[in-house]
């Protein structure tokens, strides 16, 4: 947004608000049979030109939300909400003049003080257990912590369940305000994330076989967006050699609190061999020790610090002829205050024939996200190849010709009495 | 035939007339003897229709379908070989074997074939897949690396890839460079025009590339026939909706056009 729209946009909204107010006195419902006052006065209607700035809690056509999008400010919500907000006055929901709406939002209020009171008995409960001697509890130390780990959990089940119902609270996450340290937004955030978008990287996983091929199992718990450039990646799509040429961009979304240092690793699971007549994997990115909490979810592949990383980008190429490449960008979650000895890293892991398995297992890390795209080979893949030093790219790869388990049948019949070069002229 | 059956009634009828002649009156008694002698009805039931055709008569028996396994446990196959011929699914395609729309398994590799269950996959059925080495053992155990063969051979490329994008007029460069080297030999400079007048085309169709496609016709692809009108240079002007000058115009020639053809149809006509 530019300096003098910063600078316009208070105003604009005061202006909005006034005149939002002045229609909320008027539209509220008069029990009588009267006409009302307004309607017979002659209401001067306040004219001010419509302003430029562009108000992302307003805009409804596309032509504007692009316009707006392009400045960097996104609007909120939903396209109807946002018609709805125009349109409406936008009364507080304390003053909005419905019986049944205030008695049921005291119901509502009523119901989330029961449970704040809940959630302070549930910490005092944890912090008396807490101070008890392991030995007085029937079941030892082992008992102990069992029951404090139910216990915390019901404590987090009743912290979201104190704000759930509260309807600012998912007006605030529809308009993407919703603060991420916070368990209830954290909580929606991963609701909808599990209602459609896991599910198809779940199916990804499986369609593509990244789960008996690179890992024995996986299931994802954070969301992962992939992006080149501007180029947004769905799950699985076929990406052009030219556009992969730049490292990627990573949006990780994790729905659990607290800062952890994550792994990226990028792997081509379908590099051939022709030796051995078979495929292994290729190492394409690996960097370690990358900071990530649920407030920063952005990762920039190509920012890695020097220290971070452990192979830089090597740009994805399938050459001529070979199936298609699948690359999967894995972000691994490395134990809480562990970091990965980078340099060691850099001596012993080759990205040639790069095992996921056992790199995991060897530095105890847990997957949590993937990204998944493919590569065949295409006009610009010899290009990238020159340009980044790869040899290889006047290489095709050709089917092998099957040997036929019998022998050709010799001619018989008609094609044994017309063998002869009289009847060449019958051939083709 | 009649005689057996004629037995039961006659003795009933002579016992009752046994049995009452002392005690009884003798036209009662009669009457009795004679209801007891009356015959009942032959029954030959006779439906309206019979079925003719099908198999009531006698169950047919078609010539056999030849089903069953071609391929034995073990055996060596290659890509393509049939493995099970069935009618329904008793076996399913399992490690490197497909389906055909008749059901049946093929393999799509060499291997060995094995025959299998895989409970953990489907509880039921039984599967048919293929193995690269004879001692390898289905099913997989859960989640282990998937075994996969490249089948193929790393060449060279004929022509070196274009390293940059767009580069046009590849076919006239291949010529120059084919006429350089003809110069030096006498007969094959000759042979090099031969060629070249062949390949002198229509305008617009020079280094044409032919190959053979679908339906058999030796054709250049369709973007390529597409493109004819750019390489021959022909400039055609914009259409512009309203215009109607230069829409006038062209009716002025066109039906100036037609006029010519009509008169000159009437000549040979008349003649």
């Amino acid at each position: 947004m530019s300096a003098c729209q910063k600078a316009a946009r208070p105003l604009t909204q005061c202006l909005r608000q006034s005149q939002a107010s002045g229609q909320s006195v008027r539209t509220i419902r008069m029990f009588t049979s009267s006409s009302r006052l307004n309607e017979e006065a002659a209401v001067e209607t306040v004219s001010f030109k419509p302003t430029l700035v562009l108000n992302p809690e307003t805009v409804t056509s596309r032509k504007e939300e692009k316009k707006l999008m392009k400045t960097g400010v996104f609007p909120i919500g939903s396209r109807r909400r946002r018609a709805a907000i125009k349109t409406s006055d936008n009364i507080p929901f304390e003053q909005l003049p419905y019986q049944c709406f205030q008695e049921a939002r005291k119901i509502l209020q009523a119901d989330r003080e029961e449970k704040l009171e809940l959630i302070a008995k549930e910490r005092l409960r944890i912090s008396n257990l807490m101070a008890t001697d392991p030995a007085t509890i029937n079941g030892g130390e082992r008992m102990k912590k069992t029951r404090l780990s139910s216990m915390n959990r019901h404590l987090e089940y009743l912290k979201i369940q104190a704000d759930i119902n509260d309807p600012l609270i998912k007006k605030r996450f529809e308009d993407g305000q919703g603060d991420m340290n916070k368990p209830i937004y954290r909580y929606l955030a991963d609701r909808k994330w599990r209602e459609y978008q896991r599910k198809i990287i779940v199916q990804r996983i499986e369609q593509l076989a990244i789960v008996p091929d690179v890992l024995p199992f996986f299931e994802p718990t954070a969301e992962v967006r992939l992006a080149f450039r501007t180029r947004n990646v769905q799950p699985g799509e076929f990406i052009d050699s030219r556009v992969s040429e730049v490292p990627a961009r990573l949006k990780v979304q994790v729905f659990d609190k607290g800062e952890r240092l994550v792994t990226i690793v990028v792997i081509d699971s379908d590099v051939p061999v022709v030796d051995k007549d078979a495929f292994t994997t290729r190492c394409h990115y690996l960097a370690a020790n990358i900071p990530l909490s649920p407030t920063e979810t952005s990762l920039p592949l190509s920012r890695a610090t020097q220290e971070q990383l452990v192979h830089p980008w090597l740009p994805p190429f399938a050459q001529k002829g070979s199936p298609y490449h699948r690359y999967s960008v894995f972000v691994l979650q490395q134990k809480p205050g562990k970091t990965l000895d980078t340099a060691y890293a850099k001596e012993h892991i080759q990205p040639d024939g790069f095992s996921m398995r056992s790199f995991v297992d060897k530095f105890n890390l847990t997957p949590i996200g993937i990204g998944i795209f493919r590569s065949i080979w295409d006009e610009g893949t010899a290009g990238v190849m020159q340009r980044h030093g790869i040899e290889g790219a006047d290489i095709e790869f050709k089917r092998k010709k099957v040997v036929a388990l019998k022998p050709k049948q010799k001619a018989r019949g008609w094609e044994a009495r017309h063998a002869s070069d009289k009847y060449k002229s019958l051939r083709r | 035939m009649l005689l057996p059956r004629l037995q039961p009634p006659l003795r009933a009828a002579l016992a009752s007339i046994a049995r009452s002649s002392p005690s009884c009156s003798s036209g009662v008694c009669l009457n009795e003897a004679f209801a007891a002698l009356a015959l009942k009805p032959l029954v030959f039931v006779r439906h309206a229709s019979h079925a003719q055709q099908g198999a009531v008569n006698k169950a047919k028996d078609g010539p056999g379908k030849r089903l069953g396994a071609k391929k034995s446990g073990e055996q060596y196959v290659i890509p393509g070989n049939i493995i099970f011929r069935q009618r329904g699914t008793h076996w399913f395609p399992g490690e490197n074997c497909a389906m055909g729309r008749d059901h049946t398994i093929y393999a799509t590799e060499s291997g060995y074939v094995k025959y299998y269950k895989d409970p953990e996959r489907h509880p039921k059925r039984q599967y048919i897949g293929v193995v690269f080495e004879r001692d390898q053992v289905l099913p997989l155990p859960r989640n282990a690396q998937r075994r996969r063969r490249l089948n193929m051979v790393a060449v060279k490329m004929e022509a070196a890839p274009p390293a940059l994008p767009g580069a046009e007029g590849a076919e006239p460069v291949v010529s120059d460079l084919v006429l350089e080297s003809g110069v030096v030999e006498g007969e094959r400079k000759r042979e090099v025009v031969k060629l070249l007048k062949k390949k002198d085309d229509r305008k617009g169709e020079e280094g044409r590339n032919l190959q053979l496609r679908p339906g058999y016709m030796y054709r250049e692809g369709n973007w390529e026939i597409g493109r004819a009108a750019e390489r021959a240079g022909v400039k055609v002007k914009a259409f512009k909706p309203r215009d109607r000058w230069t829409a006038w115009k062209k009716r002025e020639v066109r039906f100036a056009k037609n006029a010519e053809k009509r008169s000159l149809g009437r000549k040979i006509g008349g003649k």
